[in-house]
């Protein structure tokens, strides 16, 4: 069938109307980004792209989460490497909450440390911490980092399993300040739906 | 400064923007994965970005305002290399392309951000940031697919094959380059070829991708002075059509 749009009748789109096997699912692994929105400002976690490996998930996480703001940074870390402490409510603190149950030790790393402080919101980038186990870097963030604020749910990352952009692309976060093009706030639809309707009730 | 010399340079680099700018997008909603699909459409919407700003150069130097230029002209009046507007083919090939147009872009604003001619300069300096990350793409995808399977590599060698003379074509002389060189415009389409050709050729030789013997290859020029393919004046048409319609139509 001729599509409206004349791109679709350009690519060739297989024919549906044929009986064939299903198809099996190809999904890549997922990996989590952390955003930095301006210098200033702690990462945060922003949300997930797919991708074969963590320089083709840079790739889609920088277009994905900064194509329509500012942002002076992005991170990313295969999923699986990020280990999520339980999650508390009414306004319980995790530290309070969770024991870690002591694990084996292996060499001092680097761990970093996301809380989340309301639900629904992002976990934020609190600071590093050295450690040997997940468990010590839990109980190493809780004599640092925990404070008066309620921490819902802390997630650890080794920093070796970060991705981060090498400084010679630093640049590649200055751009054109002039995004108006890409913004949706100048379709104002709604207001012409109204209008439409007012004019032909 | 020779005010002709710099209109023609103005005017190549704008119209290249523009049409690749449309083309990639026409990947919107067809690409092969969603992250890719948005990463490609985000960075065509960069370069319809910059064609804007190129323009807005232009109106400076007396030409019509931006829509009048980008939407009213035919084709016999664009100066884009004919490289940029070819339809976007299988995605190979529109990978390919953008690794190859997207190097020499990612070159030619470097050098234009020393450029005598200030407001230039400045914006060449404004937007070299934003292809770093173009080129970062292409050749990411070029080294994951040109290490991959046969099948990819296959593939990706016969777009090489097919987009290398066009990509030639990219650098058709300005029949104003002594004035640009001499002027400190630009350094010139030469210059910005060797250099070009030292880039791609230090990313494929991390590939199983071979690059085409330059001395076999000829360019396929005429797209800088008004000479294009049969491909052209119908993308304009279709970018143009609701513009044609009603030219004071809002979104």
């Amino acid at each position: 069938m001729e599509s409206l749009d004349p791109r679709l009748n350009r690519v060739n789109l297989e024919d549906k109307s044929l009986l064939k096997p299903k198809v099996a699912l190809d999904q890549f692994e997922t990996y989590e980004t952390f955003v930095q929105t301006n210098e200033n400002k702690p990462y945060q976690h922003e949300g997930v792209v797919h991708a074969p490996n963590e320089d083709m998930a840079f790739l889609f996480a920088k277009e994905q989460f900064s194509r329509r703001g500012t942002c002076s940074g992005i991170s990313v870390c295969k999923t699986e490497n990020v280990i999520v402490s339980p999650t508390t409510e009414n306004g319980k603190n995790i530290y309070d909450e969770y024991e870690p149950h002591g694990s084996e030790l292996h060499e001092y790393e680097k761990y970093e440390v996301f809380h989340l402080f309301r639900r629904g919101k992002q976990h934020q980038h609190i600071g590093q911490v050295e450690a040997s186990s997940y468990d010590e870097a839990f109980n190493k963030s809780k004599a640092i980092y925990n404070n008066d604020k309620t921490v819902l749910n802390v997630w650890l990352v080794k920093t070796e399993n970060i991705l981060f952009v090498d400084e010679n692309y630093r640049d590649i976060w200055h751009t054109l300040s002039e995004k108006q093009f890409r913004e949706a706030t100048a379709y104002r639809a709604l207001d012409k739906i109204k209008k439409f309707k007012e004019e032909n009730s | 400064m020779n005010e002709k010399a710099l209109k023609d340079l103005l005017f190549k680099i704008a119209d290249d923007q523009l049409i690749i700018g449309h083309r990639n997008s026409e990947w919107n909603g067809l690409g092969p994965i969603l992250e890719e699909d948005i990463a490609f459409c985000s960075m065509a919407q960069d370069k319809i970005g910059q064609s804007l700003q190129f323009y807005m150069l232009l109106e400076e130097l007396g030409e019509k305002d931006p829509d009048t230029i980008a939407f009213t002209r035919n084709a016999n009046l664009f100066h884009n290399c004919q490289f940029v507007e070819l339809p976007i083919g299988d995605y190979e090939f529109s990978l390919m392309r953008h690794f190859l147009f997207d190097h020499a872009e990612y070159i030619r604003f470097n050098m234009l951000s020393h450029s005598s001619y200030v407001p230039l300069s400045e914006l060449a300096h404004k937007i070299k940031g934003e292809i770093k990350y173009h080129i970062m793409h292409a050749n990411t995808w070029i080294q994951q697919l040109g290490n991959s399977t046969n099948e990819a590599v296959k593939r990706l060698q016969k777009a090489l094959n097919s987009t290398f003379p066009y990509a030639l074509g990219i650098f058709e002389e300005s029949r104003f380059e002594g004035d640009l060189i001499s002027e400190g415009i630009f350094e010139g389409e030469q210059k910005l070829r060797n250099k070009w050709l030292n880039d791609i050729d230090s990313v494929l030789g991390k590939t199983k991708l071979i690059l085409p013997d330059l001395a076999a290859e000829s360019a396929h020029l005429g797209g800088r002075y008004g000479e294009h393919t049969k491909h052209l004046q119908p993308l304009l048409n279709e970018m143009s059509e609701v513009f044609s319609i009603d030219p004071t139509a809002e979104w």
